[in-house]
């Protein structure tokens, strides 16, 4: 449920002007208490200060966090950390893409579909599996991604440590999307001829 | 938690005791020139079954698969919001289809809904298979006009009644799609639970990570599709 945009038959993208120092995180359409109160606590506030970033952008779904320290901005909860970093977070909004390419990184639970869109647009990933989830296919997948270099995979503890060492960890750029394996495939179960195919 | 499941557990060794009737293939592969249109159906089973779907859709030749027929389940405006946008993107970059009514998106009731109770879960499970049946048996011995020449699935629990659908269709001898099942990016080293399943009865079981083939039992991998 984590990706609004329209399917990726559009060329793929390279990656896309981010605003300096702009961190986003985002847990999708689901609730994730911990990762969210994570990132709004010092050790992970003072390693992306560290880090150089100056913007945090929070995008919270369904989850609860301490809003105590915050003032409301219309929908949106605001507040400036003790080390000067601006905070912003927010519930849902119908769609994450224009996030994502004013980001410079991107901390995320591990959904397939908010995975795919940030490494697509060549953006730096870290995501924290949701160890609450009963069926965890989801840290399968961010395990496997990790272990070919397209991201960090981080726990909630861990995830200070992974921002810290993100920045001199080289990633491997994520593969563009690939629709003709699955043109080739249908293609010949259905019987066309390789040599019908459209350039 | 998964008694929706009853209905497809009664099914499946019925199916499974005709398999070798199943597999003599109803509909035999055949080359197609490059004019014969191919009949499309796919289930889009919301949220990111619903992405990867119509991201496998995306790279088709929609001059050679239609009329496509997309099928959501009841309540679901997110996955038709998104056939629609698929659609539209394909016909602004493409010459005018040979047909006026390219699609049709169609609703089917859940097999069950989040959060039912667990007593009245195989009748909503029975009512979604009845309505599978009227779209792939019914409604076609009515118009005419065949369901589909192939229907692709890839899950959550409902797309498996669609299966049963299709192959009640080779069991009754009428026209039936191939069927193909590709299992999620997400799915790594464990198959999902209508994966399991499907993989037992379709005419293609495709997945995305070579692990999750490493028992030898059937099925292919070409990599990442989406």
């Amino acid at each position: 449920m984590s990706d609004p945009e329209p399917p990726s038959n559009q060329p793929p993208a390279t990656e896309s002007s981010p605003t300096p120092g702009h961190v986003f995180v985002t847990v999708g359409s689901t609730r994730f208490d911990e990762l969210v109160q994570a990132v709004l606590d010092a050790p992970v506030l003072g390693a992306l200060r560290a880090r150089g970033h100056s913007r945090l952008v929070v995008q919270c779904g369904n989850s609860e966090f301490d809003a105590g320290a915050f003032a409301r901005a219309g929908e949106d909860w605001v507040r400036t950390a003790e080390n000067g970093l601006e905070i912003t977070v927010w519930r849902f909004k119908p769609s994450l893409e224009g996030e994502y390419e004013h980001a410079e990184l991107v901390i995320s639970h591990a959904g397939s579909g908010t995975i795919l869109d940030v490494l697509r647009l060549g953006k730096p990933l870290i995501v924290v599996p949701n160890p609450s989830l009963l069926d965890n296919h989801q840290e399968e997948l961010a395990t496997a991604l990790a272990s070919l270099g397209h991201l960090k995979a981080a726990t909630i503890a861990g995830l200070p440590e992974a921002i810290v060492s993100l920045a001199d960890a080289k990633l491997v750029p994520f593969p563009p999307f690939n629709g003709s394996r699955f043109r080739e495939l249908l293609d010949e179960e259905m019987g066309y001829l390789p040599s019908d195919s459209e350039s | 938690m998964h008694h929706w499941l009853v209905v497809p557990i009664i099914l499946f060794p019925l199916l499974w005791i005709l398999r070798p009737t199943l597999r003599r293939k109803p509909t035999p592969r055949r080359s197609r020139s490059k004019s014969d249109p191919c009949r499309l159906a796919v289930f889009l089973g919301s949220g990111g079954h619903t992405s990867e779907a119509l991201t496998l859709l995306s790279c088709l030749d929609f001059s050679r698969y239609y009329p496509r027929t997309y099928i959501i389940s009841d309540g679901d405006a997110f996955s038709a919001q998104k056939a629609i946008a698929l659609e539209t993107s394909k016909a602004a970059g493409s010459a005018p289809q040979p047909t006026n009514t390219p699609y049709t998106i169609i609703t089917i009731p859940r097999a069950r809904r989040v959060h039912q109770t667990l007593l009245t879960t195989p009748f909503t499970a029975f009512r979604s298979l009845l309505a599978c049946m009227y779209h792939v048996y019914l409604r076609p011995l009515i118009t005419r006009i065949a369901f589909a020449d192939i229907l692709i699935l890839n899950g959550p629990g409902t797309c498996l009644m669609l299966c049963l659908a299709a192959y009640l269709n080779r069991l009754l001898g009428v026209p039936s799609p191939r069927i193909i099942y590709v299992e999620s990016f997400a799915r790594v080293r464990t198959l999902s639970l209508s994966g399991k399943l499907l993989r037992l009865i379709v005419d293609r079981f495709v997945v995305q990570w070579p692990d999750l083939l490493r028992d030898g039992k059937r099925g292919e991998c070409r990599g990442w599709l989406v």
